[in-house]
């Protein structure tokens, strides 16, 4: 018998099995072409929104004669010009122009960004190439970042301080320019002052204002059936509150001098077509003249940008500004989901593992268990909402905040309630996790221990759960993982568009589960969707996307690192 | 050959040394034990000496770990067994209510047949048992920690690494760990599962020396497949099959002067 292979070529590279190593190692490839991808996509069409664009002007051909635009180019594209001819809305296309395109079927269009949402609505707009007719880019042209509708474009024509008028025909363009450095760090001081008071004193103020009429309530509802003692014990109260009260007066009277102070003065632009736009300074965030800045100039004006869109508020029905509340609230949200899940999980788990009888009804459960993890998310809302917030929530209300009713404390969506359900939905995780880190663990070591005159919870507490951490702690990654970019059963138990306050802050407790949050997740559903401005929001979705992506990634990450430096200590045990 | 006669000098020395009766440590009384329904071992009665060294011996299957876990009720961690018949440790039943399973683990130690330190350091695998008896005073820890590596001649190789993990060591070193934190907080009775049955030549060689030297201060019970080990290391072997105790008597008369034909059969290889 011969050893030489008798098969052809084909067939033999075939049963070598290296066609499958191929196909394996394609497979692979494509799904990490498709995760960079998309990483990047989102990166770059995120990221690009802060970089503070050229500002073009162009002169454009209208039936009613041609008309100045400034703004920022936003896309270009190619339409198909037969979905314009038969639209109701043709404006665009007059019947000049329809003789110029005698012929054509596609035409290429360009967005831009002309602002100005409050003078001349709306902010975006379409241009068709043919209709431009010539585009120029002006060095003194002025971005202005309002704090209400939107950005301004247009020249700087003048700056009004305390009533006298500065312009260019009695002040030189450095004069100006100078001026308004001046007014940006004047208004700035005010308005750090402003917000002080407003998150500081006031807001103190109006927090502890709440809490006395709840503990007014209180007595009214404790002392109901003797009028007198009630009456004695109020006095006090309402002593305090009428100095509350008082300074509360003081504080609104400063706050209303600084808001008269920071609208005293006002900045007059030329927009494009002629028109005199007025802001005040209070409206003005910040103002940067992009043709005329160097690279180095935008870079500086980028990081801020970036800055300041992790860091702050969302303005303009969350079109605008940042997304802190939104980081906070998820990132507290899935720590308390962790802090829930993991005691809840392992402990479960121990139980099925090493105290239940391993029968038919241990073998069930832990079915049901696993069945649990492919139970759709939103029912897991429907039931945090019908079990948690209604009748967990109502009866701690009733119990402990009957003062506060008929306005709810617990008894409403809120941080805990969100964090419980999601510790619901992943707890199944986390047992089968730590099932099999427990059942990895020889059974020599455990009698070891218990040779030693351990008892069974001493062996489990010192030897076993040490050594099934790495085996919890996948779990942990996996249910933050899930839990993280969860937002169906969110809507019903917590998460909201706008939330005034943060879940945590300097009044007692300090940490306010009852409290409802933003969440990321949410906030790209809400600004891509819900928004009254499309084209504003549609690269912050981007931008909150990818920030999401990367909080899951830093969460994930740290627990990946925790594990290996514990798997690193219990390596080398085998049973 | 010439081992033999250093085996019997030796044991015929010891014996002599034990005199008239060396008082019993452990002894069973018609110590029965089933797996639900199977019977796997039938009325063994057994005395075993104080400060001895008792090896048990016999073919695979015969009972021989199964009565050693008797000794300190690591049966009652399987589920479905059951036990009839004594089993008393300087006179005091060890199934009695009042026993306290903990407190008889730590007076009766037991060694495995693989090393199973804990994945801890070296210093806190010995200090284990004592920690859990709440520990105490650093200075006296460490004493103790040394004297129990000392006894299990581990000291000298590990002092200079006591903070770094157990499970860098060798198999031999890791089995002497395991013998320290046994001895660590000092039972009167050592139990050895085969001890050195996963270790090298020169290993199980270290391991005999330490049973030699152990025995002055512990009762030892030791289970072997080795016979020339059971030989070497033992004041008293215990042949067994198929659950059964056969035969119970000085080393020296089991191995040249065996009573039953089942044990003659089983030193001279016919089987097992």
């Amino acid at each position: 018998m011969s050893i030489e292979n008798s098969q052809s070529g084909w067939r033999s590279w075939m049963n070598s099995g290296e066609p499958w190593v191929w196909m394996n190692a394609a497979a692979v490839g494509i799904s990490i072409v498709a995760v960079v991808g998309i990483v990047l996509l989102i990166a770059v069409r995120g990221l690009a929104h802060f970089w503070p664009a050229d500002v073009i002007t162009i002169q454009v051909e209208t039936p009613s004669g041609v008309v100045r635009w400034s703004g920022e180019e936003i896309e270009r594209e190619v339409v198909n010009l037969d979905q314009f001819r038969g639209a109701s809305d043709s404006s665009n296309i007059d019947v000049e122009l329809e003789q110029r395109l005698e012929g054509l079927t596609q035409v290429q269009r360009v967005l831009l960004k002309t602002g100005n949402r409050k003078a001349t609505p709306p902010d975006f707009r379409w241009f068709f190439d043919h209709n431009i007719i010539s585009t120029v880019e002006l060095k003194d042209l002025m971005v202005v970042e309002r704090s209400e509708w939107g950005n301004a474009y247009g020249q700087l024509a003048g700056i009004k301080v305390n009533g006298k008028h500065s312009n260019l025909e009695n002040t030189s363009e450095e004069g100006l320019s100078a001026l308004l450095a001046q007014q940006h760090k004047r208004s700035a001081s005010l308005r750090k002052q402003l917000l002080a008071l407003e998150d500081g004193e006031l807001s103190d103020i109006s927090y502890a204002l709440e809490r006395l009429r709840l503990d007014k309530r209180k007595l009214e509802i404790k002392y109901a059936a003797q009028p007198t003692e009630l009456e004695n014990r109020l006095v006090p109260l309402a002593a305090q509150e009428d100095a509350l009260r008082q300074t509360y007066k003081g504080y609104e009277a400063q706050l209303r001098d600084l808001r008269q102070q920071l609208k005293r003065d006002s900045l007059e632009l030329t927009a494009a077509n002629g028109e005199a736009i007025h802001i005040e300074f209070i409206d003005i965030i910040q103002t940067w003249q992009p043709n005329a800045m160097s690279v180095t100039d935008k870079l500086g004006h980028y990081f801020r940008a970036l800055g300041a869109f992790l860091t702050e508020d969302p303005r303009e029905a969350n079109t605008e500004g940042g997304i802190f509340p939104a980081i906070f609230g998820t990132v507290m949200m899935v720590l308390l989901m962790s802090a829930l899940v993991t005691p809840f999980g392992v402990i479960a788990a121990v139980y099925l593992r090493e105290y239940a009888r391993q029968g038919t009804l241990v073998r069930i459960i832990r079915i049901a268990v696993n069945n649990l993890a492919g139970v759709p998310s939103i029912v897991y809302g429907v039931f945090g909402l019908g079990f948690f917030v209604y009748f967990l929530g109502g009866s701690i209300d009733e119990l402990f905040f009957p003062q506060a009713l008929p306005a709810p404390t617990f008894g409403t969506p809120g941080l805990l309630w969100a964090s419980l359900t999601l510790a619901l939905l992943t707890v199944p995780v986390v047992i089968v996790s730590t099932e099999e880190g427990l059942t990895r663990i020889p059974r020599s070591i455990r009698e070891g221990s218990l040779a030693l005159g351990a008892t069974k919870a001493e062996t489990l507490f010192k030897i076993v759960l040490p050594m099934a951490s790495p085996s919890i702690l996948t779990g942990v990654i996996l249910a933050v993982a899930r839990a993280a970019g969860e937002v169906a059963p969110l809507m019903l138990v917590g998460v909201v568009k706008l939330a005034p306050t943060l879940p945590m802050d300097g009044n007692f407790p300090f940490l306010h589960l009852d409290r409802k949050f933003m969440h990321l997740g949410f906030h790209i559903y809400d600004v891509g969707f819900q928004s009254p401005n499309v084209e504003a929001a549609r690269p912050l979705v981007f931008a909150t996307a990818l920030l999401l992506v990367v909080i899951i990634i830093v969460l994930n990450l740290t627990a990946i690192m925790l594990r290996s430096r514990l798997e690193k200590r219990y390596k080398g045990v085998e049973s | 050959m010439s081992d033999k006669a250093t085996l019997n000098s030796t044991d015929s020395n010891q014996v002599a040394q034990q005199g008239a009766a060396a008082p019993s440590s452990l002894q069973t009384r018609d110590l029965s034990l089933f797996y639900g329904s199977n019977q796997a071992l039938f009325d063994v009665n057994l005395d075993i000496p104080r400060n001895k060294a008792t090896a048990f011996i016999g073919p695979s299957g015969c009972g021989k770990s199964t009565l050693l876990r008797c000794f300190n009720r690591m049966n009652d961690l399987i589920d479905d067994v059951s036990i009839t018949g004594e089993i008393l440790l300087d006179t005091q039943n060890i199934h009695a209510d009042s026993v306290d399973v903990s407190q008889l683990r730590r007076k009766v130690g037991m060694v495995f047949q693989r090393p199973n330190p804990f994945p801890k350091s070296i210093y806190e695998n010995v200090a284990y048992g004592m920690r859990l008896q709440g520990g105490s005073s650093k200075s006296i820890m460490d004493e103790r920690v040394e004297w129990a590596l000392r006894s299990a001649a581990l000291w000298d190789e590990v002092k200079d690494r006591l903070k770094e993990s157990a499970l860098g060591l060798s198999g031999g070193q890791q089995q002497r760990l395991v013998i320290a934190r046994s001895i660590a907080i000092q039972p009167s009775v050592l139990l050895l599962d085969e001890p050195a049955s996963a270790l090298d030549p020169i290993s199980t060689l270290k391991i005999e020396e330490l049973i030699h030297q152990l025995k002055n201060d512990y009762t030892i019970v030791i289970v072997t497949h080795n016979m020339q080990q059971a030989a070497r290391v033992s004041d008293y072997t215990a042949f067994m099959y198929l659950g059964k105790l056969v035969e119970f008597s000085e080393t020296d008369n089991v191995f040249t002067n065996p009573k039953e034909k089942q044990t003659e059969d089983y030193i001279t290889g016919r089987y097992g």
